[in-house]
């Protein structure tokens, strides 16, 4: 689902976020992107979903070479994808069902096509209640499940979540992680980026832990607690 | 397609309705402009019109030395009817020129009296040749004349053609060259205000960005909004220079419009507007088209 052969990415003023990485997350699978700010985390998922191209390296998403000469179809790449930032990135002045119909009219549905998939996109977030709330209305945790709803609008097989709990507290943070943790188990991939330790803890999956750019090998004690 | 023509035009309105004030700024600017220009070439127009009117009843009138004998005359005549240019002859004698200008001077004609029409000199008043009814090709027709020695004096109303020209010249040029300045200036003024549009929509362009829309449904609301801003400026400008045209008889002295009833004061035709409405068009979807390229990277 997911290779990256010996990627550098350095930035002009010669910073260097990557540094020969390389991994392989295969389908179906949920991985933890962790390490502290700075690490390269939100370089590594710019780099997987197409707005970052890497210095050098290879790098493989859902079949398709994005570090490619030629390779110009993006949208393509984003169809097959679900992003998740932790600011929601919503459009403020709309409602919940807005928000959804604005994503699905915009991918080329028809309006009546798009009217009739938001109630059940929201469904699988629990929000259908909300659909006529404005997002401002929302809690921080709502608001993240809106934003989850949105990246589900072209069933991919793939998720990327950049920090998607970094702005909420615990309770929403585990509401939040059972809707990833359900996509799943229903196949979805997942890659969760986060520095949130005791978050990665309550949860039994791999970790690619990364430390001023570079891969740091990790292990799992009998705790579920993760040491270098 | 339709799906796709439905969703860019919503969007575009959406987006013109969003930003009401930087896209009214947009339309004032591109009505203004076209409507300079616009002025220009209808002035141009009248005058091109009315130098028409004026080089059809272009005439050449050659004046015949005194005493040149009739037979003589006879062969001019027949050698002036086949020069280049000429469409007719005709041989005015000074008892015709006499009595033209008897007909002229109406009832005060008696101011003649005692005048021996010999003291007028005969002459040739040569129609020319559609073509040849302008300051270039009139010369021309004029010194072949004046290869005739018979002739005293050649008259065409030289200085009458050759400044009227020079003056829709100058008309034209400063059309066209307004135009092509204004052109640069409302691409330069509406790609900015467009780059303030498309920033101020920058969340959406994200959203749409990350959830993989084609490049096409993010761009052409953008251009299309352009295009609808260039037609509306273009159809103010043409809806201001109809109401100025119209004011224009209203507010001008009764005796120039007793003079101007004579010749036709013309509005733009049919064609023209459309041009200038597909040329506001163009103007407006390059600026967005511009604005765009700079913009609308991800």
């Amino acid at each position: 689902m997911i290779q990256m052969n010996h990627v550098y990415k350095t930035y002009p003023s010669q910073i260097s976020a990557l540094s020969d990485m390389t991994l392989e997350i295969s389908l179906g699978e949920f991985v933890f992107v962790a390490g502290p700010n700075g690490s390269g985390k939100t370089t590594l998922l710019r780099i997987l979903f197409g707005a970052e191209k890497p210095s050098s390296g290879e790098v493989i998403v859902n079949g398709m070479n994005i570090t490619e000469k030629g390779f110009n179809k993006i949208y393509s790449l984003r169809r097959t994808m679900g992003i998740v930032f932790q600011d929601f990135k919503l459009l403020r002045d709309r409602t919940v069902s807005e928000n959804i119909l604005f994503a699905l009219e915009v991918t080329g549905h028809s309006r009546k096509e798009a009217k009739n998939k938001v109630s059940e996109i929201l469904s699988r977030v629990s929000l259908q209640e909300r659909e006529k709330d404005s997002v401002l209305t929302l809690s921080a945790g709502e608001q993240q499940r809106v934003a989850i709803a949105r990246a589900l609008i072209n069933d991919p097989p793939l998720i990327l979540a950049d920090e998607p709990t970094g702005n909420l507290d615990a309770q929403m943070s585990i509401d939040v992680m059972g809707i990833f943790t359900s996509l799943h188990l229903k196949g979805t991939t997942v890659v969760f980026a986060t520095h949130d330790i005791d978050l990665i803890r309550r949860y039994p999956y791999r970790i690619i832990y990364l430390s001023s750019g570079k891969r740091v090998d990790v292990h799992r004690d009998e705790e579920g607690k993760t040491g270098e | 397609m339709i799906f796709f023509l439905q969703y860019v035009i919503r969007r575009a309105f959406q987006n013109i309705r969003g930003n009401l004030f930087p896209n009214l700024t947009t339309i004032g600017i591109i009505a203004i402009s076209i409507l300079i220009f616009s002025a220009f070439t209808l002035i141009s127009l009248n005058l091109t019109s009315f130098l028409k009117i004026w080089e059809d009843k272009i005439e050449v009138i050659a004046y015949l030395k005194k005493g040149a004998p009739l037979k003589e005359v006879e062969g001019l005549l027949k050698n002036t009817r086949q020069l280049e240019g000429i469409e007719g002859v005709k041989y005015v004698s000074p008892f015709d020129a006499m009595s033209f200008l008897e007909s002229k001077l109406g009832s005060q004609k008696n101011l003649l009296q005692g005048i021996q029409p010999a003291v007028l000199p005969p002459s040739f008043e040569i129609q020319l040749k559609k073509d040849y009814r302008n300051s270039t090709k009139i010369k021309k027709v004029v010194s072949q004349l004046k290869q005739f020695p018979h002739f005293e004096e050649i008259q065409y109303g030289q200085e009458w053609v050759e400044t009227f020209s020079a003056l829709v010249h100058i008309v034209r040029l400063t059309q066209w060259t307004l135009g092509c300045l204004f052109l640069f200036a409302i691409i330069f003024i509406t790609s900015n205000i467009f780059q303030l549009t498309i920033s101020s929509r920058q969340e959406e362009i994200e959203i749409m960005h990350l959830v993989g829309s084609r490049p096409a449904f993010i761009r052409v609301p953008f251009y299309v909004e352009g295009l609808i801003q260039g037609l509306l400026g273009g159809g103010l400008a043409i809806f201001f220079l109809y109401l100025l045209y119209k004011g224009f008889f209203l507010y001008i002295p009764s005796s120039i419009y007793a003079w101007l009833a004579r010749v036709p004061i013309l509005f733009l035709p049919q064609w023209t507007i459309l041009w200038i409405l597909i040329g506001g068009m163009f103007l407006g979807f390059f600026g967005s088209f511009v604005a765009s390229m700079r913009v609308l990277k991800e």
